[in-house]
C-alpha cells in the first residue's frame, strides 16, 4: 500500500514526467524530444483539443533541458486569465530580459492558451520573440493555430496534437486504477471514453472525484457525478421559453449563470446542443438554431451578454409559443 | 444617551481598519522615521479611515493626540496660539505627542497665513505632525506638499463597506435585509461614514421607507418620464432625444429598458424590442472595442426608436417601472462565488492551467480536494470549510451515499 497516497491531486500525480510515458501522440513526441535533446529548442506551438497533453509536453521539454533549476528558468502564463497587452510587455519582457541560470543559454516562456491573447497583444508579442531570441524560446498551446497571427505562426515550428483515441485514454485508466486500486469493468471503460470527449485530465478528474466516494467505479456513479456538471436548468430554460413564459425563463437563465458564474458564450453552446434533445418538431429546431447563431454572433461582437441572450429566449418565446405547455 | 453609529464604531486600532494596509504601513513608517519628515499628510476621500488611522497610530505608539481642527481655527494667531506651546513643550505626563491636523482643506484662502503658519510650524516641531485632507493636490497646499510625506489612501471597496456593516448589524442584535446591506454598501460609494449614518436611519426608521429615500429619486423621475414616452406614445422625432433629459449614463438607462420590456410588451413586439436593445448592444461593442464613438448615435437609436417602433399598439395605462436589478444581483453573486473563485485560482496554478478551463472542472473540486491537500495548495481555513460544506450538499443532493461500501 506504500503507493497509496490520497493528499495529491492526480491529474497532477498522473502527468506524464518523460517523453515515453505521453500517450497518442508518437510522433510529436519522437520530433520534440530529438529537438531538446539537441540543448537547442525552436520557438514552438503546439495546436490541438484539450486535454491531450500539451502543457505536459511543454513541461516535460523544460525539465528534460534545466534538470533541477527548471523553476527558475521556466515562466508559465494563462493567456486566458492575463489577456491583453500589458502581459506581454511587462512580464513577458521581464522575464525575457534577464539571462538564464545554467548550461542552457536560454529561458523559456510557456503561453498557455495563446489564441486568447488579443490581436494586439500578439502583435507586441511578435517584436519580443525576436528580441529576446538569444535569451528566451516561446512555446505556445492554442486550441486552434487559426487564431494566431501569422508572423507568429511563421516564427513556430507547429505541432498539431490529435484528439486521444480510445486506447490512450484507457492506458492512463489502467494505470491509474492499478496504482489506486479502483476497480473498473469493460463497459465503464467504455462510458468514460464517452465522457471525455478525449480529454484526459476530465478522465482523471472523474475517477479522482468518484474514487472519494466508493473504489468500485461504476456507470451509474460517474453518471451521477456528470449530471451535476451539465445542469439541467439550461432546459428548464428553454422550456419556460417554448411555453410563453418570458419572465420565468431570463430570470432562471439569470439564476444558472451566476449560480457558476458561468460565461454567456458556454451558455449559448449548452442551449445549441439542448434544442436537440426538446421534443418539438424538427422544423422549429431548425428555426431556433438558427437564431441561437445568430445570437451566438452578436453575443461575441456586443458588450453584454445577458441582453443578448433576453433576446434569444424573447424570440424563442414567439417562435415557439404554446409548443411546450 | 446612545452614540450615533459613526462615533460608536469608530475604531482605534489597526485589525479593524481594513482595506487600507499600504497606507497604514507607510503612517507606520513615518513614525519610525521621525524626524526625517517631520509631517504626513494623509489624504484620500471621505470616510475612508483617515482619521482612524491616526488615532490607531497614537494609542499603538502610546502617544498623546492633541487634535486640532482647521475647520475652527481660522488665522494666523489662533494656529500660532495653539500649535506652537504644543508643539515645543513635552507633554505633562512625560508621553510624547502626536499632533493631528485634521480637515486641512477647511484652511481656506480667506485664512491668510494659514498654510505658511502650519509650514513654520512643521519646520520648528519637536513632535510628529500627521495633516489629514481630501485633496491635498490644491493650489494652495503647494509648498505645504513639499515639507511633507504624503500617503494617499484608496477609496474603501464596497465588498469591505458591506462586510463592516454586516458586522455591525449582527453587534446591534438587528435583522436587515442583504439587499438593502448591498443598496447601502454600494450607495456609499467607498464613504465608510456615509454607509454607517445610512444603516443606522434604516434601523431607526424601518427598511421599508427608508430605502426609497436611500435611492436618488430625483434621477429616477427622469428616466421615468423617458420610458413612458419609448413604451406608450407613438414613435415621432421627439423619441430620438428622449434621454436628453436623463441624468444618466447610457449604460445605466440601457438597463432600465431592459428591465422594463416586458411590462409593456409581449409576443411578436416583446422579441422585437429586445432584438433593437441587443442591436443597441452590439452597437455598444464595436465602440468598446474599436474606440469609433460616431457608433453612439445607432447604440441611442436602437436603445430609443427601434425599441419604441416594436409595435404601432400604444397604451396609455399607468406602469410602475422597476429599478434595474441586475447588477446587484451580479454583485452578489460574485461575493458570493469569491471563495470559489480562489480555490479554483490555486488548483489552476497548481495544475498548469487557465482559470478558465479550471471552473469547468469546478464541480468535482469539493470531492477531489481533501484536508490533506490544504498545504499543497496554499488553502486557508475559510476555503476548506467552504469545500466541505459544498461536499456534503452535494453528496445529500446526489444521493451519493448509496454507493459507498
Amino acid at each position: 500500500m506504500d503507493n497509496f497516497d490520497d493528499s495529491t491531486i492526480w491529474t497532477e500525480k498522473y502527468r506524464p514526467k518523460k517523453f515515453e510515458e505521453v500517450v497518442g501522440q508518437d510522433d510529436i513526441v519522437k520530433k520534440v524530444h530529438s529537438l531538446t535533446r539537441a540543448m537547442n529548442i525552436p520557438h514552438l506551438l503546439f495546436a490541438g483539443p484539450a486535454g491531450t497533453g500539451k502543457s505536459t509536453l511543454a513541461l516535460i521539454v523544460v525539465k528534460e533541458l534545466f534538470g533541477s533549476t527548471w523553476k527558475e528558468n521556466y515562466l508559465e502564463l494563462n493567456a486566458s486569465d492575463e489577456r491583453g497587452i500589458d502581459v506581454v510587455r511587462q512580464k513577458v519582457k521581464d522575464f525575457a530580459r534577464t539571462k538564464a541560470i545554467g548550461k542552457v543559454p536560454f529561458k523559456v516562456i510557456f503561453l498557455d492558451e495563446a489564441d486568447a491573447l488579443t490581436k494586439e497583444a500578439q502583435q507586441a508579442l511578435r517584436r519580443t520573440m525576436e528580441n529576446f531570441t538569444n535569451t528566451c524560446r516561446f512555446v505556445m498551446s492554442a486550441n486552434y493555430s487559426s487564431k494566431i497571427i501569422d508572423p507568429i505562426q511563421s516564427r513556430c515550428v507547429i505541432f498539431r496534437f490529435k484528439l486521444l483515441e480510445k486506447k490512450d485514454i484507457e492506458k492512463r485508466v489502467i494505470l491509474i486504477a492499478e496504482k489506486e486500486k479502483l476497480q473498473i469493468d469493460d463497459k465503464t471503460m467504455e462510458f468514460l471514453y464517452e465522457a471525455s470527449e478525449g480529454d484526459c485530465r476530465r478522465v482523471i478528474n472523474l475517477l479522482q472525484a468518484s474514487s472519494s466516494i466508493s473504489p468500485n467505479i461504476s456507470i451509474d456513479l460517474l453518471n451521477t457525478l456528470i449530471s451535476n456538471a451539465k445542469p439541467a436548468d439550461i432546459k428548464i430554460v428553454l422550456e419556460y421559453a417554448l411555453s410563453g413564459d418570458f419572465i420565468k425563463a431570463k430570470e432562471k437563465l439569470l439564476e444558472v449563470m451566476l449560480k457558476d458564474s458561468i460565461a454567456g458564450t458556454d451558455i449559448i453552446k449548452s442551449i445549441q446542443k439542448e434544442i436537440w434533445n426538446l421534443q418539438i418538431d424538427n422544423e422549429l429546431k431548425v428555426k431556433l438554431t438558427e437564431k441561437t447563431g445568430e445570437v451566438e454572433f452578436r453575443l461575441v461582437e456586443g458588450s453584454d451578454e445577458f441582453i443578448q441572450l433576453e433576446a434569444l429566449l424573447a424570440s424563442f418565446v414567439l417562435a415557439g409559443r404554446g409548443v411546450i405547455k | 444617551m446612545t452614540l450615533p453609529f459613526i462615533e460608536k464604531y469608530r475604531t482605534n486600532n489597526f485589525e479593524e481598519i481594513k482595506g487600507q494596509d499600504s497606507a497604514i504601513a507607510e503612517a507606520r513608517m513615518f513614525l519610525k522615521t521621525f524626524p526625517r519628515k517631520k509631517a504626513l499628510i494623509i489624504n484620500g476621500p471621505a470616510g475612508n479611515g483617515k482619521t482612524s488611522i491616526v488615532l490607531a497610530l497614537a494609542k499603538e505608539n502610546n502617544l498623546e493626540l492633541f487634535e486640532l481642527n482647521a475647520s475652527d481655527l481660522r488665522n494666523r494667531a489662533s494656529l500660532e496660539a495653539v500649535l506652537k506651546p504644543a508643539s515645543l513643550q513635552s507633554s505633562l505626563f512625560k508621553k510624547s505627542k502626536l499632533i493631528l491636523m485634521d480637515e486641512a482643506d477647511g484652511i481656506t484662502g480667506s485664512d491668510r497665513g494659514g498654510v505658511p503658519e502650519l509650514i513654520a510650524l512643521i519646520e520648528k516641531t519637536k513632535f510628529p505632525i500627521i495633516i489629514t485632507a481630501n485633496d491635498i493636490w490644491d493650489k494652495k497646499f503647494s509648498l505645504l506638499r513639499q515639507k511633507c510625506q504624503i500617503v494617499n489612501l484608496k477609496e474603501l471597496n464596497e465588498n469591505v463597506i458591506f462586510d463592516i456593516i454586516t458586522e455591525v448589524v449582527k453587534k446591534e442584535c438587528k435583522k436587515i435585509t442583504p439587499e438593502n446591506l448591498v443598496l447601502i454598501a454600494k450607495k456609499s460609494k467607498g464613504d465608510m461614514r456615509a454607509a454607517l449614518n445610512d444603516l443606522e436611519s434604516v434601523l431607526n426608521l424601518g427598511e421599508e421607507i427608508k430605502i426609497e429615500d436611500i435611492d436618488e429619486r430625483e434621477k429616477d423621475i427622469g428616466i421615468f418620464e423617458a420610458l413612458k414616452r419609448i413604451f406608450q406614445m407613438p414613435f415621432d422625432k421627439k423619441t430620438l432625444d428622449v434621454f436628453d433629459d436623463v441624468d444618466m449614463e447610457i449604460d445605466e438607462i440601457m438597463l432600465w429598458v431592459e428591465e422594463n420590456i416586458p411590462l409593456e410588451y409581449y409576443g411578436k413586439s416583446l422579441a422585437k424590442a429586445y432584438d433593437s436593445l441587443s442591436k443597441a448592444d452590439l452597437f455598444k461593442g464595436r465602440i468598446y472595442r474599436q474606440q469609433y464613438w460616431r457608433f453612439l448615435v445607432y447604440q441611442n437609436f436602437f436603445l430609443s426608436a427601434g425599441v419604441s417602433a416594436s409595435t404601432k399598439l400604444k397604451n396609455n395605462e399607468f406602469k410602475k417601472y422597476n429599478k434595474p436589478t441586475r447588477i446587484l444581483k451580479i454583485w452578489m453573486a460574485n461575493r458570493k462565488n469569491a471563495k470559489k473563485k480562489s480555490i479554483v485560482l490555486k488548483y489552476a496554478k497548481f495544475n498548469h492551467m487557465s482559470k478558465r478551463k479550471a471552473m469547468k472542472e469546478s464541480f468535482l473540486l469539493p470531492l477531489i480536494i481533501n484536508n490533506k491537500m490544504k498545504k499543497m495548495l496554499d488553502l486557508d481555513e475559510n476555503e476548506i470549510e467552504y469545500l466541505e460544506d459544498k461536499k456534503g450538499a452535494l453528496i445529500v443532493s446526489s444521493g451519493l451515499n448509496r454507493f459507498r461500501i
